[in-house]
């Protein structure tokens, strides 16, 4: 069903970041968010995208923000980054989704939920970095990683999930000896994207925790955090909420404190 | 949301919060209600990966509960819970707990009238009385040795010869069970549980289209288990004689367990082995008896009157049958298929050795068997899929291999179903050897298609 040169030309096709992400991001990396911005623009998809995302509701801006020098300004250099590399993530999402029931506007939807929602978490955890902060903006690469490999083979995972629970990302890691998180890895680094975020996203799957005690916390918040997110009625409808397993033992010691902070009751 | 159908359970698995408005969007009265029509005489939604529910969140899924155990008297409930989910459901629910609640999947299992590996020890404690005395009544009569603590220190002083006990019951309440003519495969013999009083419905709960397929598969023995039968009436007497004079054309044999005539009159009993039914106290008086499972014809060579012959209707749809199968193998282990030959003919298997086999039978619009011949090493890398491991449990590759086979019929009836052409499927049998499988088809004629899988030898036979 799917070979693991089936993934390996998955991931040849994915295109490198193109060169005005590459040198926002690097103007961004030494917080010269002026110049950001000024390359930014060059990149009419990106300054659309940009617009489109600060201006959702989940953001709270009371007044419509369109220029991008402006917006870069309000979200500050690590937010920016964030918002890059949310757009980076949009190059690799489908046109029309056929495994998941998302649309453009649910996608970004997403992105956005996390985006602001991770940062409610770090500043509860008093964590104030712009790596960290942007590693959540590679999670939804699980989802379209999933979307691409299982998009023709919807009949044959539902038949397989009749009879066995079994997650997608055990169906690959069983046909193909990586999983979904591998192949997120793999997408980061074409992307240059930084070493935490790859191990943070790895230990996000609930399945791979890190040796490393501060990256394996961030680990399960963030687990916990995506199946929070994907427990709202419009990603169960899109059927996001079982595409990975619930790892709850995982995520058992930080529950309560996640509880007090979404206030959940 | 899709149910995963195992042992008569069809169980749904949520995962996350389960709110007013998620479980909304999780479950649907219609998914339930396409699990029921698989087959299942359970419906459970698991709480094993559900980290946070509120009342409200399970108020959702028990008035769909409600409705289906009006429409259709199957068992409904929750399972995979710790003490605390418990607690927290009891207490919601005080005083209107109609469902039920089992602590795992495997205690569920227990009281479901589908599930084949009886005759288990199971340690049972409930610290309410009728309780305690009810999950004993339905593990007795399910085939299972219940042993009962009385109290909780009496409990905890049990538990601890954890060896002494294949399961231990506790956190479990039992809601109302269900009244469906329930059927399980025991070896080569169909199990049909019945129970509470037998009348005109019986014609309506029994699905008549399966057992008469299940006899065209190839099985002989049907067992109606009736421990739990208070009585019958004249209508079902009826039935019962309808079926086993036209069950005789195939040499099947029709047999009642521990059905007591105390509120029947005992001269149905007569007019029953008049028709060639027969009564046996105890279910072991038959599985235990290998001679006369034989002599009923669970192991015997079909013996069918009429042979039914391919017809062009189903000859037209072996594309269907072999793209089905083909790919779904493929898609399980991963590999191409080579199609070496095809012939209609009797069924010719050249090297006999290593082999297991599995057959379905299908019904509807057009009706037929499909079989499938694999090499054990096919069948073992098509269960790592669904494992996870290399296994050698014969047992446990041929449960494996009926869940594959499963998979193709389901697959099979999705292309047909493209063409407007309607089926439902039978349980899968299977044969551990091909000897087995011989015995029902040698005389059958059929279309036989050889494959090859990296060089493994595959057959595929489709006949009627």
């Amino acid at each position: 069903m799917i070979t693991k040169n089936n993934i390996d030309s998955f991931i040849e096709k994915i295109p490198p970041a193109p060169t005005v992400i590459k040198e926002t991001l690097l103007y961004l990396n030494i917080g010269d968010l002026v110049k950001a911005a000024k390359v930014a623009q060059e990149d009419k998809a990106l300054t659309l995208y940009m617009k489109t995302l600060v201006n959702k509701p989940i953001y709270g801006f009371r007044h419509e923000v369109n220029d991008i020098s402006q917006i870069f300004g309000i979200l500050g250099v690590s937010k920016s980054q964030q918002a890059v590399y949310n757009y980076l993530m949009t190059l690799l999402s489908p046109s029309k989704w056929k495994l998941f029931k998302l649309n453009k506007v649910l996608f970004y939807n997403l992105q956005a939920d996390l985006s602001v929602n991770w940062q409610k978490i770090l500043n509860h955890l008093h964590i104030e970095d712009k790596e960290i902060e942007s590693a959540i903006s590679l999670l939804p690469a699980s989802i379209i990683v999933s979307e691409a490999l299982f998009c023709d083979k919807i009949h044959d995972v539902e038949l397989i999930r009749s009879t066995h629970p079994i997650d997608l990302n055990t169906i690959i890691k069983r046909l193909a000896g990586l999983d979904i998180f591998d192949i997120c890895q793999r997408i980061s680094e074409k992307w240059e994207m930084g070493e935490r975020i790859i191990q943070i996203i790895q230990a996000s799957s609930g399945v791979k925790p890190s040796q490393d005690e501060f990256i394996n916390t961030l680990g399960k918040w963030m687990h916990l955090f995506l199946f929070y997110t994907l427990s709202q009625p419009k990603y169960i409808e899109a059927e996001l909420n079982d595409f990975i397993d619930f790892q709850i033992d995982y995520v058992g010691d930080i529950y309560n404190d996640f509880s007090k902070l979404m206030e959940i009751s | 949301m899709r149910a995963i159908i195992k042992n008569g359970i069809g169980t749904f698995y949520p995962q996350g919060f389960l709110d007013g408005s998620s479980s909304a969007a999780i479950l649907t009265l219609e998914d339930i209600q396409a699990t029921i029509h698989n087959n299942s005489d359970m419906i459970l939604v698991s709480l094993k990966k559900v980290i946070f529910f509120n009342r409200n969140g399970l108020d959702v899924f028990v008035k769909m509960f409600q409705k289906v155990r009006a429409a259709n008297q199957t068992a409904v409930g929750f399972c995979d819970y710790d003490t605390k989910k418990y607690d927290a459901i009891s207490r919601f629910y005080k005083d209107d707990l109609m469902f039920s609640l089992f602590k795992s999947q495997d205690i569920a299992m227990l009281f479901s009238s589908s599930f084949k590996n009886q005759n288990k020890n199971v340690l049972l404690f409930s610290d309410d009385k009728s309780q305690r005395a009810a999950m004993a009544i339905e593990l007795h009569d399910n085939g299972h040795n219940p042993i009962i603590a009385q109290t909780q220190e009496e409990f905890e002083e049990k538990v601890t010869a954890k060896n002494a006990y294949d399961i231990i019951i506790s956190d479990t309440f039992l809601g109302q069970m269900g009244q469906k003519v329930a059927t399980r495969v025991t070896g080569n013999a169909i199990i049909y549980t019945v129970s509470s009083f037998l009348d005109a419905e019986i014609s309506a709960t029994f699905n008549i289209s399966y057992h008469n397929n299940s006899l065209n598969v190839g099985f002989r023995l049907f067992i109606f288990d009736a421990y739990k039968v208070i009585s019958m009436n004249v209508h079902a007497l009826n039935f019962f004689s309808k079926l086993s004079s036209s069950g005789a054309e195939y040499n099947a044999t029709i047999c009642f367990i521990g059905m007591s005539f105390e509120k029947t009159p005992l001269v149905f009993k007569e007019t029953l082995e008049d028709a060639g039914i027969m009564f046996f106290n105890q279910m072991d008086d038959i599985l235990q008896n290998k001679e006369l499972l034989e002599e009923l014809g669970a192991s015997s060579p079909a013996n069918v009157k009429e042979k039914r012959t391919l017809n062009k209707v189903i000859v037209s749809e072996l594309p269907n049958f072999i793209d089905a199968t083909v790919a779904t193998i493929e898609m399980m282990t991963n590999s191409q298929a080579i199609k070496e030959a095809a012939k209609v003919e009797k069924i010719e298997i050249s090297n006999k050795e290593g082999k297991i086999a599995s057959s379905l039978g299908f019904y509807g619009d057009i009706d037929g068997m499909v079989i499938l011949v694999f090499p054990i090493g096919i069948a073992k890398k098509a269960c790592e899929l669904l494992i996870g491991e290399e296994v050698d449990d014969t047992e446990i590759i041929l449960d494996t291999l009926a869940e594959l086979v499963n998979i193709v019929g389901g697959k099979v009836k999705t292309l047909l179903s493209d063409q407007h052409i309607s089926v439902d499927i039978t349980l899968p049998r299977t044969y551990p050897n091909v000897d087995s499988l011989l015995e029902i088809v040698q005389n059958k004629k059929g279309v036989q298609v050889d494959l090859s899988f990296n060089n493994d030898k595959f057959l595929f036979f489709l006949t009627r």
